[in-house]
Protein backbone atom coordinates (compact mmCIF):
# COMPACT_ATOMS: atom_id res chain seq x y z
CA UNK A 1 0.00 0.00 0.00
CA UNK A 2 3.09 2.45 0.99
CA UNK A 3 5.05 1.61 -2.27
CA UNK A 4 2.17 2.49 -4.20
CA UNK A 5 1.40 5.34 -2.43
CA UNK A 6 4.42 6.87 -2.73
CA UNK A 7 4.72 6.54 -6.42
CA UNK A 8 1.55 8.08 -7.06
CA UNK A 9 3.00 11.10 -4.93
CA UNK A 10 5.95 10.99 -6.99
CA UNK A 11 4.51 10.58 -10.16
CA UNK A 12 2.28 13.57 -9.24
CA UNK A 13 5.14 15.62 -8.63
CA UNK A 14 6.73 14.75 -11.53
CA UNK A 15 3.74 15.95 -13.67
CA UNK A 16 3.57 18.86 -11.70
CA UNK A 17 7.19 19.57 -12.62
CA UNK A 18 7.57 19.14 -16.11
CA UNK A 19 4.10 21.33 -16.30
CA UNK A 20 5.97 23.67 -15.05
CA UNK A 21 9.07 23.50 -16.69
CA UNK A 22 7.03 23.58 -20.19
CA UNK A 23 5.39 26.56 -19.59
CA UNK A 24 8.74 28.44 -19.02
CA UNK A 25 9.60 26.86 -22.34
CA UNK A 26 6.76 28.11 -24.00
CA UNK A 27 6.99 31.65 -22.30
CA UNK A 28 11.40 31.76 -23.06
CA UNK A 29 10.52 31.03 -26.67
CA UNK A 30 7.67 33.10 -27.43
CA UNK A 31 10.36 36.09 -25.69
CA UNK A 32 13.04 35.37 -28.17
CA UNK A 33 11.40 34.83 -30.80
CA UNK A 34 9.96 38.74 -31.01
CA UNK A 35 6.48 37.94 -31.46
CA UNK A 36 4.87 40.85 -30.73
CA UNK A 37 7.66 43.17 -32.41
CA UNK A 38 8.83 45.81 -30.34
CA UNK A 39 6.27 45.71 -27.75
CA UNK A 40 7.95 41.84 -27.52
CA UNK A 41 10.69 42.86 -24.48
CA UNK A 42 7.75 44.45 -22.16
CA UNK A 43 5.51 41.83 -22.73
CA UNK A 44 6.98 39.18 -22.56
CA UNK A 45 10.74 39.87 -20.83
CA UNK A 46 13.11 36.61 -20.79
CA UNK A 47 13.47 34.51 -18.15
CA UNK A 48 16.69 35.96 -17.57
CA UNK A 49 16.15 39.52 -17.07
CA UNK A 50 12.59 38.13 -15.30
CA UNK A 51 15.56 36.70 -12.89
CA UNK A 52 17.68 39.62 -12.67
CA UNK A 53 14.96 41.82 -11.64
CA UNK A 54 13.97 39.33 -9.00
CA UNK A 55 16.96 40.07 -7.28
CA UNK A 56 17.32 43.61 -8.04
CA UNK A 57 13.49 44.48 -6.47
CA UNK A 58 15.38 43.02 -2.90
CA UNK A 59 18.57 44.41 -3.28
CA UNK A 60 17.98 47.74 -5.11
CA UNK A 61 13.92 47.94 -4.97
CA UNK A 62 12.19 50.86 -5.76
CA UNK A 63 13.47 54.70 -5.87
CA UNK A 64 16.36 52.44 -2.81
CA UNK A 65 13.63 50.86 -0.82
CA UNK A 66 14.02 47.78 -0.99
CA UNK A 67 11.31 45.32 -1.84
CA UNK A 68 11.43 43.13 1.67
CA UNK A 69 10.04 46.64 3.56
CA UNK A 70 6.78 46.51 1.05
CA UNK A 71 6.54 43.04 1.77
CA UNK A 72 7.08 43.85 5.76
CA UNK A 73 4.36 45.95 5.19
CA UNK A 74 1.68 43.80 3.63
CA UNK A 75 1.93 41.29 6.07
CA UNK A 76 1.74 43.70 8.99
CA UNK A 77 -1.42 44.69 7.53
CA UNK A 78 -2.47 41.23 6.73
CA UNK A 79 -1.80 39.78 9.99
CA UNK A 80 -3.56 43.07 12.13
CA UNK A 81 -6.31 42.34 9.48
CA UNK A 82 -6.29 38.60 9.72
CA UNK A 83 -6.15 38.20 13.86
CA UNK A 84 -9.15 41.21 13.99
CA UNK A 85 -11.08 39.92 11.42
CA UNK A 86 -10.65 36.07 13.16
CA UNK A 87 -11.46 37.00 16.12
CA UNK A 88 -14.22 38.68 15.44
CA UNK A 89 -15.84 35.97 13.83
CA UNK A 90 -15.31 33.82 16.61
CA UNK A 91 -16.96 36.37 19.14
CA UNK A 92 -19.89 37.34 16.78
CA UNK A 93 -20.38 33.76 15.95
CA UNK A 94 -20.40 32.96 19.50
CA UNK A 95 -22.75 35.65 20.51
CA UNK A 96 -25.22 34.33 17.81
CA UNK A 97 -25.22 30.82 19.70
CA UNK A 98 -26.74 32.68 23.27
CA UNK A 99 -28.66 34.93 21.76
CA UNK A 100 -31.65 34.81 19.14
CA UNK A 101 -31.85 38.21 18.45
CA UNK A 102 -28.09 38.45 17.63
CA UNK A 103 -28.01 35.13 15.52
CA UNK A 104 -30.48 36.82 12.95
CA UNK A 105 -29.03 40.38 13.44
CA UNK A 106 -25.62 38.66 12.21
CA UNK A 107 -26.63 36.06 9.84
CA UNK A 108 -28.11 38.98 7.53
CA UNK A 109 -24.96 41.55 8.27
CA UNK A 110 -22.99 38.31 6.89
CA UNK A 111 -25.35 37.72 3.95
CA UNK A 112 -25.20 41.93 3.05
CA UNK A 113 -21.31 41.97 3.59
CA UNK A 114 -19.92 38.68 1.91
CA UNK A 115 -21.00 40.07 -1.43
CA UNK A 116 -19.96 43.68 -1.12
CA UNK A 117 -16.37 43.47 -2.40
CA UNK A 118 -14.13 45.38 -0.42
CA UNK A 119 -12.70 47.36 -2.99
CA UNK A 120 -16.28 48.66 -3.76
CA UNK A 121 -16.11 50.07 -0.05
CA UNK A 122 -12.90 51.70 -0.55
CA UNK A 123 -14.33 55.41 -1.40
CA UNK A 124 -16.43 55.07 1.68
CA UNK A 125 -13.85 54.49 3.94
CA UNK A 126 -11.18 56.98 1.97
CA UNK A 127 -14.28 59.88 2.66
CA UNK A 128 -15.04 58.93 6.19
CA UNK A 129 -11.36 57.99 7.70
CA UNK A 130 -8.88 59.61 5.10
CA UNK A 131 -6.32 57.78 3.56
CA UNK A 132 -4.19 55.84 6.65
CA UNK A 133 -2.55 52.23 7.11
CA UNK A 134 -6.07 51.41 8.96
CA UNK A 135 -7.79 51.67 5.98
CA UNK A 136 -6.35 49.17 4.43
CA UNK A 137 -6.26 46.61 7.55
CA UNK A 138 -10.71 47.59 7.79
CA UNK A 139 -10.09 46.15 4.23
CA UNK A 140 -8.88 42.84 5.38
CA UNK A 141 -11.29 43.01 8.21
CA UNK A 142 -13.84 42.99 5.80
CA UNK A 143 -12.44 40.66 3.63
CA UNK A 144 -12.35 37.94 6.02
CA UNK A 145 -15.17 38.50 8.66
CA UNK A 146 -17.99 37.65 6.31
CA UNK A 147 -16.60 34.52 5.31
CA UNK A 148 -14.85 32.83 8.40
CA UNK A 149 -17.88 33.83 10.17
CA UNK A 150 -20.85 32.09 7.77
CA UNK A 151 -18.43 29.41 8.38
CA UNK A 152 -18.10 29.59 11.96
CA UNK A 153 -21.68 29.57 12.14
CA UNK A 154 -22.80 26.67 9.76
CA UNK A 155 -20.33 24.83 12.25
CA UNK A 156 -21.70 25.43 15.00
CA UNK A 157 -25.14 24.69 13.99
CA UNK A 158 -23.86 21.30 12.40
CA UNK A 159 -22.30 20.44 15.29
CA UNK A 160 -23.95 16.66 16.56
CA UNK A 161 -26.72 16.98 19.23
CA UNK A 162 -24.79 14.06 21.12
CA UNK A 163 -21.68 15.93 21.94
CA UNK A 164 -23.79 18.69 23.48
CA UNK A 165 -25.03 16.11 25.48
CA UNK A 166 -22.02 14.22 26.43
CA UNK A 167 -20.23 17.33 27.24
CA UNK A 168 -23.46 18.77 29.21
CA UNK A 169 -24.06 15.21 31.04
CA UNK A 170 -20.09 16.11 31.96
CA UNK A 171 -21.52 19.09 33.79
CA UNK A 172 -20.32 21.39 30.81
CA UNK A 173 -21.82 24.80 30.63
CA UNK A 174 -21.98 28.18 28.49
CA UNK A 175 -18.31 29.30 27.62
CA UNK A 176 -17.34 25.70 28.35
CA UNK A 177 -19.30 23.93 25.82
CA UNK A 178 -18.16 26.79 23.32
CA UNK A 179 -14.69 26.00 23.75
CA UNK A 180 -15.19 22.32 24.82
CA UNK A 181 -17.37 21.15 22.81
CA UNK A 182 -18.75 23.65 19.70
CA UNK A 183 -15.15 24.83 18.26
CA UNK A 184 -13.21 21.74 18.05
CA UNK A 185 -16.57 19.94 16.87
CA UNK A 186 -16.70 23.09 14.20
CA UNK A 187 -12.77 22.39 13.47
CA UNK A 188 -13.55 21.27 9.47
CA UNK A 189 -16.02 24.11 8.94
CA UNK A 190 -13.14 26.12 10.87
CA UNK A 191 -10.15 25.26 8.45
CA UNK A 192 -12.13 25.68 5.61
CA UNK A 193 -13.15 29.22 6.70
CA UNK A 194 -9.40 30.38 7.88
CA UNK A 195 -8.52 28.99 3.96
CA UNK A 196 -11.60 31.23 2.14
CA UNK A 197 -10.50 34.06 4.76
CA UNK A 198 -7.08 34.01 3.99
CA UNK A 199 -7.57 34.23 0.36
CA UNK A 200 -10.12 37.17 0.07
CA UNK A 201 -7.80 38.97 2.36
CA UNK A 202 -4.74 38.51 0.30
CA UNK A 203 -6.77 39.37 -2.62
CA UNK A 204 -8.33 42.04 -0.97
CA UNK A 205 -4.98 43.64 0.50
CA UNK A 206 -3.38 43.85 -2.74
CA UNK A 207 -6.24 45.49 -4.41
CA UNK A 208 -6.34 47.98 -1.75
CA UNK A 209 -2.86 48.95 -2.09
CA UNK A 210 -3.03 49.15 -6.01
CA UNK A 211 -5.79 51.89 -5.74
CA UNK A 212 -3.93 53.38 -3.34
CA UNK A 213 -0.53 53.37 -1.56
CA UNK A 214 0.47 54.65 1.39
CA UNK A 215 3.61 56.65 1.18
CA UNK A 216 4.66 56.43 5.01
CA UNK A 217 3.84 52.40 4.89
CA UNK A 218 3.88 51.06 1.12
CA UNK A 219 3.35 47.78 0.74
CA UNK A 220 3.54 44.77 -1.88
CA UNK A 221 0.37 45.77 -4.40
CA UNK A 222 1.55 49.27 -4.20
CA UNK A 223 5.17 48.00 -5.33
CA UNK A 224 3.71 46.55 -8.75
CA UNK A 225 1.60 49.49 -9.40
CA UNK A 226 4.47 51.37 -9.35
CA UNK A 227 6.74 49.00 -11.62
CA UNK A 228 3.63 49.46 -14.09
CA UNK A 229 3.50 52.94 -14.00
CA UNK A 230 7.52 52.82 -14.76
CA UNK A 231 7.14 50.12 -17.48
CA UNK A 232 9.73 48.13 -15.54
CA UNK A 233 8.05 45.05 -16.64
CA UNK A 234 10.39 42.50 -15.83
CA UNK A 235 10.28 43.51 -12.33
CA UNK A 236 6.57 43.63 -12.43
CA UNK A 237 6.37 39.76 -13.30
CA UNK A 238 9.05 39.04 -10.64
CA UNK A 239 7.04 40.96 -7.91
CA UNK A 240 3.68 38.44 -9.54
CA UNK A 241 6.43 35.73 -8.74
CA UNK A 242 6.92 36.86 -5.21
CA UNK A 243 3.28 37.38 -4.42
CA UNK A 244 2.57 33.61 -5.34
CA UNK A 245 5.57 32.61 -3.62
CA UNK A 246 4.19 33.82 -0.31
CA UNK A 247 0.81 32.44 -0.82
CA UNK A 248 1.92 28.94 -1.28
CA UNK A 249 4.08 29.58 1.98
CA UNK A 250 0.94 30.47 3.83
CA UNK A 251 -0.76 27.48 2.31
CA UNK A 252 2.09 24.48 2.65
CA UNK A 253 3.43 26.08 5.63
CA UNK A 254 0.46 27.46 7.73
CA UNK A 255 -2.88 26.07 6.95
CA UNK A 256 -1.81 22.59 5.80
CA UNK A 257 0.34 21.89 9.34
CA UNK A 258 -3.15 23.44 11.12
CA UNK A 259 -5.29 20.86 9.33
CA UNK A 260 -2.69 17.85 9.41
CA UNK A 261 -2.40 19.30 13.65
CA UNK A 262 -6.08 18.81 14.12
CA UNK A 263 -9.08 17.47 11.59
CA UNK A 264 -6.84 14.88 9.88
CA UNK A 265 -5.23 13.51 12.88
CA UNK A 266 -8.97 13.55 14.53
CA UNK A 267 -10.16 11.48 11.39
CA UNK A 268 -13.05 14.25 10.77
CA UNK A 269 -11.81 14.37 6.96
CA UNK A 270 -9.50 12.59 5.13
CA UNK B 1 -32.82 0.50 52.21
CA UNK B 2 -33.64 3.73 50.74
CA UNK B 3 -34.35 4.18 46.86
CA UNK B 4 -31.07 5.80 44.73
CA UNK B 5 -33.94 6.95 42.13
CA UNK B 6 -37.15 8.03 42.99
CA UNK B 7 -39.44 8.72 40.02
CA UNK B 8 -42.54 10.44 40.77
CA UNK B 9 -45.73 11.70 38.72
CA UNK B 10 -42.89 11.96 35.49
CA UNK B 11 -45.22 13.42 32.93
CA UNK B 12 -43.87 14.53 29.18
CA UNK B 13 -44.95 16.00 26.25
CA UNK B 14 -44.12 16.45 23.04
CA UNK B 15 -45.46 19.96 20.54
CA UNK B 16 -46.52 18.48 17.48
CA UNK B 17 -44.61 20.61 14.90
CA UNK B 18 -46.62 22.63 13.24
CA UNK B 19 -50.48 21.58 15.12
CA UNK B 20 -50.88 23.33 18.71
CA UNK B 21 -51.60 19.92 19.92
CA UNK B 22 -49.57 17.77 22.15
CA UNK B 23 -48.48 14.09 22.06
CA UNK B 24 -47.24 12.85 25.61
CA UNK B 25 -45.04 10.15 25.97
CA UNK B 26 -45.05 9.77 29.30
CA UNK B 27 -48.02 9.87 31.95
CA UNK B 28 -47.57 9.78 35.40
CA UNK B 29 -44.95 7.32 35.46
CA UNK B 30 -43.58 6.28 38.91
CA UNK B 31 -40.69 4.25 39.56
CA UNK B 32 -38.31 3.97 42.26
CA UNK B 33 -34.88 1.93 42.05
CA UNK B 34 -32.89 0.31 44.91
CA UNK B 35 -28.78 0.99 45.10
CA UNK B 36 -26.52 -1.75 43.16
CA UNK B 37 -29.99 -2.73 41.20
CA UNK B 38 -29.46 -3.52 37.38
CA UNK B 39 -33.01 -2.61 35.72
CA UNK B 40 -33.99 -3.42 32.75
CA UNK B 41 -36.40 -1.80 30.26
CA UNK B 42 -38.15 -3.82 27.84
CA UNK B 43 -40.80 -1.96 26.04
CA UNK B 44 -42.35 -1.20 22.18
CA UNK B 45 -40.98 1.25 20.46
CA UNK B 46 -42.52 4.50 21.22
CA UNK B 47 -43.50 3.83 24.60
CA UNK B 48 -41.33 5.99 25.91
CA UNK B 49 -38.33 4.17 27.35
CA UNK B 50 -35.81 6.37 25.79
CA UNK B 51 -37.66 9.50 27.37
CA UNK B 52 -37.83 8.49 30.38
CA UNK B 53 -33.96 8.33 30.53
CA UNK B 54 -33.37 11.28 28.69
CA UNK B 55 -35.77 12.97 31.56
CA UNK B 56 -33.24 10.75 34.29
CA UNK B 57 -30.62 12.08 32.67
CA UNK B 58 -31.83 15.55 32.50
CA UNK B 59 -31.80 16.12 28.86
CA UNK B 60 -35.85 17.22 28.50
CA UNK B 61 -38.10 19.38 30.70
CA UNK B 62 -41.08 17.26 32.09
CA UNK B 63 -43.39 17.63 34.82
CA UNK B 64 -42.88 15.57 38.12
CA UNK B 65 -40.00 15.00 40.42
CA UNK B 66 -36.93 13.10 39.66
CA UNK B 67 -34.75 12.41 42.72
CA UNK B 68 -31.47 10.65 43.26
CA UNK B 69 -29.89 9.56 47.27
CA UNK B 70 -33.54 11.77 48.03
CA UNK B 71 -31.88 15.12 46.26
CA UNK B 72 -34.55 16.74 43.74
CA UNK B 73 -32.56 16.77 39.81
CA UNK B 74 -33.29 19.61 37.98
CA UNK B 75 -30.89 19.33 34.99
CA UNK B 76 -27.63 17.17 33.94
CA UNK B 77 -25.14 15.99 36.21
CA UNK B 78 -22.10 13.47 36.48
CA UNK B 79 -24.05 12.01 39.10
CA UNK B 80 -25.99 10.00 36.04
CA UNK B 81 -23.70 9.46 33.08
CA UNK B 82 -25.64 8.29 29.80
CA UNK B 83 -24.51 6.02 27.35
CA UNK B 84 -26.22 6.36 23.86
CA UNK B 85 -26.39 3.95 21.62
CA UNK B 86 -24.49 5.82 18.87
CA UNK B 87 -21.06 4.54 18.46
CA UNK B 88 -20.09 8.39 18.00
CA UNK B 89 -20.68 9.40 21.55
CA UNK B 90 -16.65 10.04 22.28
CA UNK B 91 -15.35 13.20 21.16
CA UNK B 92 -13.16 12.89 18.15
CA UNK B 93 -10.73 15.59 18.73
CA UNK B 94 -9.36 13.92 22.11
CA UNK B 95 -7.65 10.45 22.25
CA UNK B 96 -9.39 7.24 24.12
CA UNK B 97 -7.39 8.73 27.57
CA UNK B 98 -7.99 12.39 27.29
CA UNK B 99 -11.91 11.25 26.58
CA UNK B 100 -12.07 9.27 29.85
CA UNK B 101 -10.04 12.01 32.00
CA UNK B 102 -11.94 14.98 30.33
CA UNK B 103 -15.36 14.37 33.11
CA UNK B 104 -12.67 13.95 35.50
CA UNK B 105 -10.69 17.32 35.17
CA UNK B 106 -13.99 19.34 35.09
CA UNK B 107 -14.47 17.40 38.34
CA UNK B 108 -11.57 19.19 39.92
CA UNK B 109 -8.85 16.56 39.71
CA UNK B 110 -5.65 18.52 38.48
CA UNK B 111 -3.05 15.90 39.03
CA UNK B 112 -1.59 14.27 36.34
CA UNK B 113 -0.68 10.87 37.53
CA UNK B 114 -3.62 10.27 38.98
CA UNK B 115 -5.96 11.25 35.82
CA UNK B 116 -3.77 8.76 34.05
CA UNK B 117 -4.31 6.27 37.28
CA UNK B 118 -7.78 6.21 36.85
CA UNK B 119 -8.25 5.51 32.97
CA UNK B 120 -5.63 3.20 32.78
CA UNK B 121 -7.56 1.38 35.27
CA UNK B 122 -10.69 2.49 33.66
CA UNK B 123 -9.46 0.86 30.25
CA UNK B 124 -8.17 -2.22 31.91
CA UNK B 125 -11.56 -2.85 33.10
CA UNK B 126 -12.83 -2.77 29.74
CA UNK B 127 -10.05 -4.66 28.03
CA UNK B 128 -8.58 -1.54 26.10
CA UNK B 129 -5.34 -1.48 27.66
CA UNK B 130 -2.65 -0.14 25.25
CA UNK B 131 -5.24 1.41 23.54
CA UNK B 132 -4.87 5.11 25.66
CA UNK B 133 -3.49 7.06 22.72
CA UNK B 134 -5.57 5.93 19.73
CA UNK B 135 -8.58 8.60 18.50
CA UNK B 136 -12.34 7.25 18.29
CA UNK B 137 -11.99 6.74 14.40
CA UNK B 138 -9.25 4.41 14.88
CA UNK B 139 -11.41 2.27 17.26
CA UNK B 140 -14.25 -0.43 15.87
CA UNK B 141 -17.96 0.45 17.02
CA UNK B 142 -17.90 -2.10 20.19
CA UNK B 143 -14.30 -0.25 20.88
CA UNK B 144 -16.02 2.94 21.25
CA UNK B 145 -18.37 1.72 23.07
CA UNK B 146 -16.33 -0.13 25.48
CA UNK B 147 -14.33 3.48 26.21
CA UNK B 148 -17.74 5.03 26.71
CA UNK B 149 -18.47 2.10 29.59
CA UNK B 150 -15.04 3.06 30.60
CA UNK B 151 -15.61 6.67 30.88
CA UNK B 152 -18.98 6.38 32.86
CA UNK B 153 -17.64 3.72 35.54
CA UNK B 154 -14.43 6.28 36.06
CA UNK B 155 -16.42 8.86 36.87
CA UNK B 156 -18.34 6.76 39.73
CA UNK B 157 -22.08 8.23 39.31
CA UNK B 158 -24.42 7.40 41.33
CA UNK B 159 -26.96 5.61 38.07
CA UNK B 160 -25.90 5.18 34.75
CA UNK B 161 -27.95 5.30 32.57
CA UNK B 162 -28.26 3.07 29.19
CA UNK B 163 -29.63 3.93 25.98
CA UNK B 164 -29.73 0.56 23.79
CA UNK B 165 -25.97 0.76 23.68
CA UNK B 166 -25.33 -2.82 22.42
CA UNK B 167 -28.09 -2.76 19.66
CA UNK B 168 -26.20 -1.73 16.88
CA UNK B 169 -23.18 -4.28 17.34
CA UNK B 170 -22.88 -8.17 15.66
CA UNK B 171 -24.33 -10.55 18.26
CA UNK B 172 -20.94 -12.10 18.99
CA UNK B 173 -19.88 -8.49 20.30
CA UNK B 174 -22.41 -8.20 21.97
CA UNK B 175 -22.66 -10.67 23.97
CA UNK B 176 -18.94 -10.65 25.05
CA UNK B 177 -19.98 -6.69 26.16
CA UNK B 178 -23.29 -7.83 28.28
CA UNK B 179 -21.00 -10.08 29.78
CA UNK B 180 -18.11 -7.41 30.78
CA UNK B 181 -20.94 -4.76 32.27
CA UNK B 182 -22.04 -7.63 34.29
CA UNK B 183 -18.36 -8.18 35.65
CA UNK B 184 -18.58 -4.22 36.38
CA UNK B 185 -21.44 -3.91 37.54
CA UNK B 186 -20.36 -6.87 40.45
CA UNK B 187 -17.30 -5.00 40.64
CA UNK B 188 -18.00 -1.62 40.65
CA UNK B 189 -21.33 -1.36 42.82
CA UNK B 190 -23.30 0.93 40.58
CA UNK B 191 -27.12 1.12 39.70
CA UNK B 192 -27.85 1.05 36.10
CA UNK B 193 -30.56 1.36 34.03
CA UNK B 194 -30.59 0.16 30.74
CA UNK B 195 -32.96 -0.04 28.17
CA UNK B 196 -33.58 -2.66 25.28
CA UNK B 197 -36.03 -4.55 22.92
CA UNK B 198 -34.03 -7.91 23.47
CA UNK B 199 -36.31 -10.10 26.17
CA UNK B 200 -32.93 -12.59 26.46
CA UNK B 201 -30.45 -9.34 26.82
CA UNK B 202 -32.94 -8.07 29.80
CA UNK B 203 -32.94 -11.68 31.59
CA UNK B 204 -29.48 -12.01 31.55
CA UNK B 205 -28.36 -8.76 32.54
CA UNK B 206 -31.05 -7.31 34.70
CA UNK B 207 -31.68 -8.04 38.29
CA UNK B 208 -35.09 -6.42 37.96
CA UNK B 209 -37.09 -6.00 34.94
CA UNK B 210 -39.66 -3.81 33.73
CA UNK B 211 -41.97 -3.78 30.59
CA UNK B 212 -43.70 -0.29 29.65
CA UNK B 213 -46.30 -0.15 27.39
CA UNK B 214 -47.65 3.00 25.54
CA UNK B 215 -47.69 6.19 27.77
CA UNK B 216 -45.02 5.22 29.88
CA UNK B 217 -47.75 2.55 31.23
CA UNK B 218 -45.54 0.11 33.71
CA UNK B 219 -47.05 -3.08 32.87
CA UNK B 220 -44.81 -5.86 34.95
CA UNK B 221 -42.39 -5.09 37.16
CA UNK B 222 -40.28 -8.10 38.60
CA UNK B 223 -37.12 -9.33 40.03
CA UNK B 224 -35.28 -11.24 37.78
CA UNK B 225 -35.56 -14.97 39.27
CA UNK B 226 -33.34 -16.75 37.12
CA UNK B 227 -29.57 -17.33 38.48
CA UNK B 228 -26.35 -15.64 36.53
CA UNK B 229 -24.86 -16.83 34.25
CA UNK B 230 -28.20 -17.15 32.39
CA UNK B 231 -28.91 -19.39 29.39
CA UNK B 232 -31.96 -20.81 28.26
CA UNK B 233 -31.17 -23.91 29.56
CA UNK B 234 -31.78 -22.18 33.04
CA UNK B 235 -34.51 -23.33 34.92
CA UNK B 236 -37.45 -21.24 35.20
CA UNK B 237 -36.44 -19.38 31.40
CA UNK B 238 -38.89 -20.35 29.39
CA UNK B 239 -41.71 -19.26 31.95
CA UNK B 240 -39.90 -15.52 32.12
CA UNK B 241 -39.41 -15.46 28.90
CA UNK B 242 -43.46 -15.80 27.50
CA UNK B 243 -44.33 -13.95 30.16
CA UNK B 244 -42.09 -11.07 29.30
CA UNK B 245 -43.05 -11.91 25.63
CA UNK B 246 -46.90 -11.55 25.92
CA UNK B 247 -46.36 -8.13 28.24
CA UNK B 248 -44.30 -6.59 25.19
CA UNK B 249 -46.35 -8.14 22.83
CA UNK B 250 -49.74 -7.40 24.11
Amino acid sequence: MEMIEKRERRQALLTKVIFIVLLLVIWEVTARAHIFGKRSEIVFPTLESIGKAFIRNFTFGYAGTSQWIYILNSMRFLLEGLCIGIGLAFILSGLSMVSKTIDTIFNLCVSIFDLLPGVALLPVVIVIFGVKPGVIVFLVVHAVLWPMSRNVLDGFKAVPEIYLEAGRNLGMKNTQLLFGVYIPAATTYIVSGLKVGWARAWRGLISAEMIFGIASSPGIGLFINQMRTNMNNAEMYATLIVIIIIGLIVQYGILNPIENATVKKWGMTK
Amino acid sequence: MSAILEIRGLTKAFLNTGKKDKTEVLNNLNLSVEPSEFLCILGPSGCGKTTMLRCVAGFESYEGDVLVNGKLETGPGTDRIMIFQDFNQLFPWKTVEKNIQYGLKLQGIKDKAELKRISDSALKKVKLDGYQNFYPYQLSGGMKQRVAIAKAFALKPSIILMDEPFAALDAMTRTKLQKELMQLHEQEDCTILFITHNILEAISLGTRIIVLQTGGDIVVDKKNPIPKPVTPDSPGYGPFWTELHNALYA
